[in-house]
């Protein structure tokens, strides 16, 4: 009897303990990625980290150097956009061929196949899911929004 | 395994969705409008009473589940009108003044109920 209940502490000890360390292992770090640029007037982050995962906020044709909307037609936003999210991505240590998801936003339907040819050039081979449409507006008139999920490898 | 989450802190859900679920460590909290909790109706009220509601009803579903806006990662905003991008932001930041949720902000056609806002959002518990 004695044995038994010594036997039913020790497993519960054991048993708790480990409980304990998988808690620890399944709570991910946390990281926000900032850019030198990144406006302090917009409450949130282009960026999050959890564990191994990456949450990139909506980027639009910002400038970078100025931070002000590219002066220029749907295409040389679109391609300002994929560049804005490549800054971020690498600036978190990810890499495009990471994204595993995005979202793609335009402010005219029109847009979907000049957009589709600049996002290739961008995610050339197995790219990642995504959902596009078109919205009503986007801040500061921006002509279109993307915003992705990646994944480290 | 999927944990629903269900709490009269928040408004009950507006059709056949849950306030939230919460799967392999990741909370989803549906689109809120600014509903009142207690009477289910849209408030009456401009964009900046409306976002506090919004963010009310989503502090409120956090709660319910065990997490905080600090562990909020990502957050999606659509509004009626794109002219309510600054007010919305400057009630925004109040309930995330720092470490801010990655975020994407939209203007659509229409929100459910008349809203002028709704915002969904991810959660994740981390160190």
């Amino acid at each position: 009897m004695n044995r038994l209940f010594v036997w039913i502490l020790v497993s519960a000890v054991f048993f708790s303990s480990c409980n304990t360390q998988v808690k620890k292992q399944d709570s991910p770090l946390r990281r926000v990625i900032t850019l030198e640029n990144t406006p302090v007037s917009r409450p949130y982050s282009p960026a999050v980290e959890v564990g191994n995962m990456l949450y990139v906020s909506g980027q639009i044709a910002l400038d970078p150097a100025t931070g002000k909307l590219i002066e220029g037609g749907f295409e040389e936003q679109a391609r300002q956009t994929l560049s804005n999210l490549k800054t971020v991505i690498e600036k978190a240590g990810y890499k495009l061929e990471d994204v595993v998801r995005c979202t793609v936003l335009l402010t005219d339907i029109n847009n979907y196949a000049p957009m589709n040819r600049i996002y290739m050039e961008y995610f050339p081979s197995d790219p990642p899911a995504r959902m596009a449409f078109a919205v009503r507006d986007l801040p500061m008139g921006a002509l279109i929004e993307i915003d992705a999920i990646a994944a480290k490898k | 395994m999927k944990r629903i989450i269900c709490t009269s802190n928040a408004p009950a859900a507006a059709g056949p969705y849950s306030q939230a679920v919460e799967a392999g460590g990741i909370l989803f909290v549906s689109g809120q409008v600014a509903l009142d909790p207690a009477t289910g109706k849209l408030i009456e009220g401009d964009i900046r009473e409306q976002t506090e509601q919004v963010l009310r009803n989503i502090g409120a579903i956090l709660e319910a589940a065990g997490y905080t806006y600090r562990d909020v990662v990502k957050s999606t905003v659509f509004l009626s009108n794109i002219q309510d991008f600054k007010t919305m932001n400057e009630v925004y930041s109040k309930f995330y003044p720092s470490e801010q949720p990655a975020r994407v902000a939209l203007a659509v056609k229409d929100l459910p109920l008349g809203a002028l806002v709704e915002i969904e959002a991810i959660a994740i518990k981390s160190k």
